[in-house]
């Protein structure tokens, strides 16, 4: 089956800055994708660039809007925002101050007639149950009611694929995960197409159907949530997902059984999921260790090798940083994180190990 | 918070200075309601309706001149790329430097029978008299309309422009995505979200054009204020003079009832402002339209007639004249000094006061202490004289009553009246951005010295005056250059022998004879950059 919209080696230059290079994507009709990564990364530029605010400098958009309708934006043929057949809903969501929440919904349904924009608008209405506020302006309406203006107003043309700029940050912490199911259903129930964009991992694991995430102009990874978090395929990607501490770790040789060290243990080379280990280097270097809290056990038998630096409490029992004895060494670490349903006292120094037998491993870029 | 005996004269002072600054409207409008009703007949049957059509007939010229000129300009600096934008941003807000009765005297020299531009063209084309060709005439209602808005239009330019500057960018955005072209989306969502701020910066132009003198003057065009000159001065008919002020005083109030009305609707303003890449890109023969457009406005409301000043300058320039130039300027700016000290201490005080004190009724002081931006300087002038007067003559009784000397007309004859009237015309100036400063400090700064358990007057002396530096600069400046330029309430109200720039240049003006007071033009000009040069700097610097 034909994508919905495929993007090819994109690239976005603004005021000779590099922005975005080299992106590709593509999602089928009805797929919800989630755009994730450090401020700064290009995500909104990204969303930008497809909906016609922004110049490409390099790439194509394709946009099929139907079995043998296609749009294609290049450099060559540049559309203009209006023609693209996009929607878009923003972060401050851009409700006209000026126009009633019926003025609103109808304002890109110019070239129906009244009866066909007032029939579509009592749609919208109804769908969002919204169906009491038309004739209310938008600052009299509560967040979560403009959201859904705004949401109205974004389907009210129809567009072929739907554009979310962080779309949840204005609201409620505690009404966001209600929200976000309720959205997610309705655009699933319409078939819509969706690019949301946030900085917050959580949204998209309630969102996304698809997760891409990015960092300095580039599409990292792209795939479904938990394959991106069992397998991320680089440093940054595991970084901004948080899935978990970085430990500080030696290659030793090769042809040693046990060729990894850390100041909490020792792995053999066969615990590796990933092969980022270049084997044709022999030199011993400095690599970090992705370590989940379940990784990590208490072992009393070794001398103590960590302190407790911070304790939380969460739904897991009590949370804890720990930090190396050691710290003068190139192995030394600081916030390792480890859940225990024991409580400790800051300050209080334990023994703890590796215990887990799958682990995934970076060259440094970072230094924690 | 102001607390204790401080709290309590801060509180008397508030109130009694911002009354202070009421009462001569209270007083003039008191004694119009006790007119007898014969005399307005009178007026009504002779005069009136032709003073009111014309003041009418020009307030809504110069309002839809202003909105022609002001608005594309404002869209054009603040949504295209056109040429030399930056340098036209500024440029285009320098005609409020110049008043406009120098710009009515200025093109009169230069576009009637005998003036240059005629003589060019009659000596071109061979015409022998008025009858081979038509020319304008500038000295009517339309010129005057056409000089005013010149010179006027920079409010609508300055305050629309902002407004689009303001706009949230996604706005258009999603009026884009939703189907509108670039132009769709300036006349659906633009236009109108800036409408506020349009109809604001209108009754700004009206008010000043109502409020007008010296250029209706000198066009002969007969309106309100002209009529309150004559009529006080000419007739001395003190009653009809209060009379016809306050009618012009209904016409004000309906348009600041109506301004007030259009900034209640100025909400959702956002800090998103368009970027480079966002503004249309015009076409060659778009920049040259448009180009022609921003420098027509510049060159016709500010360059030219710096020019001719210039010119004329150079070619009258003596010594005697310098001399006599030095000692008006002295006086001028004595009064503005004056004028400009004391409305922003006044304004410091009720600023403060309405930001710190608990009482309820905090704001009124600071609201009613700026009614008098409304009010034209000849009205003003009015009221002054008919408090004051009569307070004059009281004075005197009580000091022969007491067998002391009479002290003379020392409120309504020396240059307090003058400075009272300034200090009541120009407070809302002085408020406004005062007020607008004080908004910029958090309200945590007020509370935080006292958890560190320092006083109240100590806050204000450590925190907020040296916060607030460059508004009280800025509101000093504006008043004093507002000082320099007014001329109406000057005219009625200087004491004997006692002249200042701009009454020495209408003098000259009104005898055909500017040339010999270039110098002191070029002066006011001069001054009347002053803000505009340092509020742009200003803004650069942030």
């Amino acid at each position: 089956m034909k994508p919905l919209i495929n993007i090819e080696n994109l690239a976005v230059e603004l005021q000779s800055k590099v922005i975005l290079s080299q992106v590709d994507l593509s999602l089928q009709k009805g797929e919800i994708i989630g755009l994730v990564g450090p401020s700064g990364c290009g995500k909104t530029t990204l969303l930008n660039t497809l909906a016609g605010f922004i110049a490409q400098s390099a790439g194509t958009i394709e946009i099929n809007t139907s079995e043998n309708q296609q749009i294609k934006i290049s450099i060559a043929n540049m559309l203009p925002a209006e023609e693209r057949n996009i929607g878009m809903i923003f972060q401050d969501y851009a409700l006209f101050p000026h126009l009633s929440v019926n003025e609103n919904i109808c304002f890109g349904l110019k070239k129906l007639t009244k009866a066909e924009q007032g029939k579509r608008c009592e749609e919208l209405l109804a769908l969002l149950e919204l169906a009491e506020f038309g004739q209310r302006y938008p600052h009299q309406l509560s967040g979560g009611q403009q959201q859904r203006v705004a949401i109205a107003r974004a389907l009210a043309p129809q567009p072929s694929l739907l554009l979310l700029d962080e779309p949840f940050s204005n609201i409620d912490a505690r009404l966001r995960n209600e929200l976000m199911i309720e959205i997610r259903q309705l655009l699933k129930r319409l078939g819509m197409t969706a690019i949301f964009v946030t900085h917050n991992k959580d949204e998209v694991f309630t969102f996304a159907d698809k997760i891409a995430v990015m960092h300095q102009g580039k599409v990292l990874q792209i795939g479904a949530p938990a394959q991106v978090c069992q397998h991320p395929n680089s440093w940054q990607v595991a970084d901004f997902l948080q899935l978990g501490s970085w430990l500080p770790v030696v290659l030793k040789a090769y042809k040693n059984d046990l060729p990894i060290s850390s100041l909490i243990g020792q792995l053999a080379n066969c615990a590796l999921v990933n092969t980022l280990v270049d084997k044709s280097s022999n030199t011993t270097l400095n690599y970090q260790l992705l370590v989940k809290p379940n990784d990590i056990e208490l072992c009393q038998q070794q001398p103590d090798n960590v302190i407790v630096e911070h304790i939380g409490v969460t739904e897991q029992g009590y949370h804890y940083l720990l930090s190396s004895i050691e710290q003068h060494t190139a192995l030394a670490f600081s916030h390792l994180s480890f859940y225990s349903q024991e409580l400790y006292v800051l300050g209080d120094k334990l023994a703890i190990r590796l215990k887990g037998e799958r682990f995934n491993l970076y060259a440094v870029h970072k230094h924690h | 918070m102001l607390t204790g005996n401080k709290n309590t004269s801060w509180k008397f002072f508030s109130w009694f200075f911002a009354l202070a600054l009421m009462s001569p409207i209270v007083v003039m409008l008191w004694g119009s309601i006790n007119t007898s009703s014969d005399l307005f007949t009178h007026l009504w049957a002779t005069v009136l309706p032709e003073y009111i059509r014309n003041t009418l007939v020009l307030g809504v010229l110069v309002a839809l001149l202003s909105f022609c000129f002001g608005v594309p300009a404002a869209a054009l600096i603040s949504q295209t790329n056109i040429v030399m934008g930056k340098q036209l941003r500024w440029l285009l807000m320098l005609p409020l430097a110049m008043p406009a009765y120098l710009v009515a005297y200025l093109y009169t020299d230069l576009f009637d029978y005998a003036g240059p531009v005629q003589r060019l063209l009659r000596a071109w084309f061979d015409w022998q008299s008025p009858n081979d060709y038509y020319f304008f005439d500038i000295r009517t209602i339309g010129g005057a309309a056409v000089v005013i808005a010149l010179v006027l239009f920079p409010y609508v330019y300055m305050l629309t422009r902002t407004a689009f500057e303001q706009q949230d960018r996604n706005l258009l955005r999603a009026s884009r995505l939703l189907g509108c072209t670039e132009r769709q989306s300036f006349y659906q969502v633009a236009l109108p979200l800036a409408r506020p701020a349009i109809a604001v910066s209108l009754a700004l132009v009206t008010m000043e054009t109502l409020a007008d003198f010296a250029t209706v003057q000198y066009f002969a065009v007969n309106t309100l204020t002209t009529a309150i000159y004559d009529t006080w001065l000419g007739y001395s008919d003190f009653a009809a003079a209060n009379a016809i002020a306050s009618v012009l005083m209904l016409f004000i109030l309906f348009i600041v009832v109506a301004e007030q009305r259009a900034r209640a609707g100025q909400r959702h303003q956002s800090s998103r402002p368009n970027t480079e890449h966002e503004r249309k890109q015009l076409s060659f023969a778009q920049q040259i339209i448009a180009s022609i457009f921003c420098w027509f406005l510049v060159f016709s409301g500010f360059l030219l007639p710096v020019i001719l000043l210039l010119a004329m300058a150079v070619d009258y320039a003596d010594y005697n004249q310098l001399v006599a130039l030095i000692a008006t300027g002295k006086n001028s700016i004595k009064i503005a000094t004056y004028s400009a000290t004391i409305a922003t201490l006044i304004a410091l005080m009720l600023a403060l006061f309405q930001r710190l004190h608990q009482s309820r009724a905090r704001m009124i002081p600071l609201q009613i202490s700026g009614f008098g931006y409304a009010i034209p300087g000849t009205v003003l002038a009015m009221a002054m004289l008919a408090t004051f007067g009569p307070l004059d003559h009281a004075i005197n009784d009580v000091a022969k009553a007491f067998d002391f000397k009479a002290p003379g007309l020392i409120l309504s004859g020396t240059i307090f009246a003058i400075v009272f009237a300034f200090v009541v015309r120009f407070s809302a100036i002085a408020n406004g951005t005062i007020n607008a400063g004080i908004g910029q400090i958090p309200k945590s700064l007020d509370l935080a010295p006292g958890s560190l358990g320092v006083k109240t007057l100590s806050t204000i002396f450590r925190v907020h005056l040296p916060l607030l530096k460059s508004s009280i600069l800025v509101a000093w400046l504006l008043v004093f250059v507002e000082a320099m330029k007014e001329l109406p309430a000057v005219l009625l109200l200087r004491p004997f022998n006692f002249e200042t720039l701009s009454t020495q240049i209408y003098q000259l003006i009104s005898d055909e004879r500017l040339e010999q007071g270039a110098l002191g033009a070029i002066l006011i000009v001069l001054f009347g950059l002053l803000p505009i040069i340092f509020l742009n700097r200003q803004k650069d610097s942030k």
